[in-house]
């Protein structure tokens, strides 16, 4: 009959809280079973978690295990009962401005151990390019790491048009050392454009551990804006700037930072995360004020793990490697003129690729 | 019968065409000169070959078998001691090593044996398809950190004892230095591959995109249940001269311009990993990383390539091989060299013009050579006022590597020595830690693929004799 539903019963067995006792969701996928390991929402905010489905079920609405109404429905399975662990699903995908993506990659081994400013390697397909990207957050119960990036380059332009359901070839984390959090007690957060999606959750971090935080994240414009919400809810102060005017207050984000100190602000720790350019001026702008400059750096890399020495700086006048000295420095000591210069090496190549998947585009609008 | 004094030539492709392609450059002997090579084997009696060979290959035993035609024992024989006998018959250093010490190379030039290895390999692999026969399990885990040489060789041969082996490798595909480095003209990707599946078949598990140290530590290993840990993590971080103008753009590592070619396969039109074609290329350092580089580098089309290295001809470390294949190419050598400074193009007029920040030159400084240093090798001694501009537009810097700090970083107990290689007893490849055992590069800091493999064998037996060895007590 097809007015009938799919139910699944789940145990989310390695949550001590609630393991042994069964979970009814609506099961939007045809083909679980017993046996499967799905992931589904839990608790009064929903969060994801891994579990065992212990039970399926067809049922009409009256005779349905749990009320429609309120029911939950699973969001995806990451292993078979017979096959092994669908490494590196996209399990969300959300665009968070017209260049921006968001996604959850289920990477469990990544997912409980990555920190705030620590950073994956992953590649799309196959034949796909290793590229770094900064972690923006974990669901370690889920077992979901969560990316996002901007539309630049060739593996950039594939991985935005993956979708929900599709695995990633590669994904190899936590690398870099996670952001120096200890003893700070007030702190500024600035992010720039996307770097807000790398400072986000160190800003979330800071004040989880109690730390007054102030942030100030500026875009291009009001059409770039991304993440407000999550930084309202962790900072003490939040302002937006936008290059146009066209949101929150008009200007660069140096502007507000340095009204602040200005105002006699006594922060321990500044954390700029953005363009270069942005991070070099914050750099100038606390400098007459002497407070500490943390930037995180995000160079070109291969392999990640301290082998190709691709990701080279000079901080204080010696040859650093990002991938495990890094990535953040003391910004007072990275020579940001050459980090640029080496930043645009294969900008005629990237460029290239957009062109290419432009033209594609136009074949398919044809 | 009359003993050729020569060793019947390696088949290689033409250095002009090859000079332009990736393909294999040395292409193997046939069945027939095969043969007639192993006939040149005397079969003497105290072998001084198998001691020459760092994991002792039984060499008179398995030539005889191709003297008879019975190429399938003779690969046998070798995989009784190598778990790679394809690779090593490519990339092993024979002369200073089994070759060197042949009877026959007394009088004449040694018996091939490099390249009869690789014939039995590469005959085992072309023909043979069935399953390799799974040893009974003694049902003890040993972790395997880093797919290499050391690796592989290490875990091998402890699967073939019984032992359920995992190998966890920080990048997506296994091989180590064996795909990332050694380019494919001089050891084709595939060999690697099915080298890789033949230890698969004896139940040897890989775990690829895992980074111990990040991903999980040696202490959550031994959690997991592994008995033994074996580090075979490579070489690290490269070296950099600290010479003015090595950030400029156009300046690689050899290993980055390496796993870009290698690894990524840049050198094909649709990948999507860059790497620069460059024109006029330096290539730093006079090693077999060196050689690799230069050679790379002239297959991207390079019209000039020029190897610097700062001692003579006499002192090069690369295998004479290696230098000369590179030397018929067209590869140019300027020895007694030394970079002093790399330089840029900065447009003065504009900051923001693109080109800024690329190589333009390099400026060497003559040498000449001194005093021989604790090891015996010469020194290079800098002529004041000889220095000189070489007109490029890409250095490749091959001057070593410094050992990787991820797993020394986060286990506790276990010893370095003052340059960051791990501290081993050398008979057993024992570390300061209980359980844990190293190997090959992580060890000795830059080193060749077979002293690696001697080093994994090593360490495999002492693994066994720890874990059984603790059972029968």
């Amino acid at each position: 009959m097809n007015d009938e539903r799919y139910f699944a019963s789940v145990d989310f067995i390695d949550d001590p809280n609630v393991a042994g006792r069964g979970y009814w969701y609506e099961c939007p996928i045809e083909d679980v079973e017993r046996g499967d390991e799905v992931l589904a929402p839990l608790g009064r905010h929903s969060r994801l978690q891994l579990g065992v489905v212990r039970q399926t079920l067809r049922a009409r609405d009256a005779e349905a295990p749990y009320p429609v109404y309120l029911i939950k429905s699973i969001k995806d399975v990451v292993k078979k009962r017979q096959g092994e662990y669908m490494m590196y699903k996209i399990i969300e995908k959300r665009s968070l401005n017209p260049t921006v993506t968001m996604m959850d990659i289920f990477a469990p081994l990544v997912a409980k151990k990555a920190l705030p400013g620590q950073f994956v390697i992953l590649r799309s397909d196959e034949n796909g390019e290793r590229i770094p990207l900064t972690v923006a957050g974990c669901n370690v119960k889920a077992g979901t790491v969560k990316i996002i990036f901007q539309v630049v380059g060739a593996t950039t332009i594939k991985l935005n048009d993956m979708k929900v359901g599709d695995c990633l070839a590669d994904f190899v984390g936590p690398l870099g050392r996670a952001t120096e959090t200890e003893g700070i007690k007030k702190a500024c957060i600035v992010g720039g454009g996307v770097g807000c999606a790398i400072a986000m959750p160190v800003a979330q971090k800071l004040h989880e551990l109690g730390c007054e935080v102030h942030s100030v994240i500026g875009f291009r414009n009001s059409d770039l804006v991304i993440l407000e919400d999550e930084f309202k809810a962790c900072s003490d102060r939040l302002t937006v700037v936008t290059d146009d005017g066209s949101y929150g207050r008009k200007g660069v984000v140096t502007e507000p930072l340095k009204e602040a100190l200005e105002k006699g602000e006594n922060y321990d720790m500044i954390i700029a995360i953005g363009p270069l350019i942005m991070m070099k001026f914050v750099v100038a702008t606390a400098r007459p004020f002497g407070v500490p400059v943390t930037v995180s750096m995000n160079p070109i890399m291969i392999d990640g793990t301290g082998m190709c020495g691709g990701c080279r700086l000079t901080v204080g006048g010696q040859t650093k490697f990002a991938c495990v000295d890094g990535p953040d420095f003391n910004g007072y000591e990275v020579d940001f003129d050459e980090a640029m210069e080496r930043g645009n090496m294969y900008s005629d190549f990237e460029r290239h690729a957009r062109d290419k998947a432009c033209n594609l585009f136009k074949k398919e609008a044809e | 019968m009359a003993i050729r004094p020569n060793k019947h030539e390696m088949p290689v492709q033409d250095p002009k065409v090859r000079a332009r392609n990736f393909g294999e450059v040395a292409l193997g002997y046939d069945e027939k000169t095969a043969v007639a090579e192993a006939q040149r084997c005397l079969n003497c009696k105290n072998r001084p070959c198998v001691a020459g060979c760092p994991v002792n290959i039984s060499i008179p035993e398995f030539i005889g078998k191709i003297k008879t035609g019975e190429y399938e024992e003779a690969y046998k024989i070798i995989s009784q001691s190598s778990s790679l006998p394809a690779v090593c018959g490519r990339v092993c250093p024979q002369e200073t090593q089994c070759e060197q010490k042949c009877t026959l190379g007394i009088k004449f030039e040694p018996v091939a044996i490099g390249r009869l290895e690789r014939f039995v390999a590469d005959r085992h692999n072309a023909t043979n398809e069935g399953a390799a026969q799974v040893p009974v399990s003694n049902g003890k885990k040993v972790a395997v950190i880093g797919s290499g040489p050391s690796g592989l060789t290490c875990a091998g041969d402890l699967a073939k004892k019984g032992y359920r082996v995992t190998i966890f490798e920080a990048l997506h595909v296994a091989g180590g230095v064996l795909v990332y480095g050694i380019p494919e003209f001089r050891l084709p990707k595939a060999i690697v591959r099915k080298e890789v599946e033949n230890l698969k078949q004896y139940g040897v598990e890989v775990d690829t995109n895992v980074v111990i140290g990040k991903t999980l530590t040696v202490d959550e290993l031994f959690d997991m249940g592994y008995e033994a840990v074996f580090i075979g993590s490579g070489a690290g971080l490269p070296r950099f001269m600290g010479i003015p103008g090595e950030s400029l753009k156009g300046v690689y590592s050899a290993n980055e311009f390496l796993t870009r070619n290698n690894l990524m396969k840049a050198y094909e039109a649709d990948s999507d990993t860059p790497v620069m074609h460059a024109k006029r290329v330096a290539v730093v350092g006079g090693g077999n990383v060196a050689m690799d580089a230069a050679r790379t580098a002239l297959r991207l089309g390079a019209d000039s390539v020029h190897v610097i290295y700062r001692r003579s001809m006499e002192e090069i470390p690369a295998r004479r091989e290696e230098v000369e294949h590179a030397e018929e190419e067209g590869i140019v050598f300027d020895i007694l060299r030394n970079p002093v400074e790399i330089l840029g193009y900065r447009n003065p007029e504009d900051r923001r013009d693109p080109k800024n920040g690329f190589v333009t030159g390099i400026k060497v400084v003559k040498c000449q050579l001194g005093e021989p240093d604790e090891k015996g090798r010469r020194r290079p001694v800098e002529v004041p006022g000889s220095e000189y501009i070489m007109d490029v537009d890409c250095v490749i810097m091959a001057i070593g590597t410094s050992p990787n700090p991820l797993i020394k970083n986060t286990t506790a107990g276990l010893e370095v020595n003052r340059r960051g290689g791990i501290v081993v007893e050398e008979s057993t490849g024992k570390t300061s830690k209980a359980g844990v055992f190293a190997g090959g590069d992580a060890v000795t800091g830059a080193a060749t693929v077979i002293l690696a493999m001697g080093a994994g064998k090593t360490a495999a037996k002492a693994i066994d004799e720890y874990l059984c060895g603790s059972r029968a007590k």
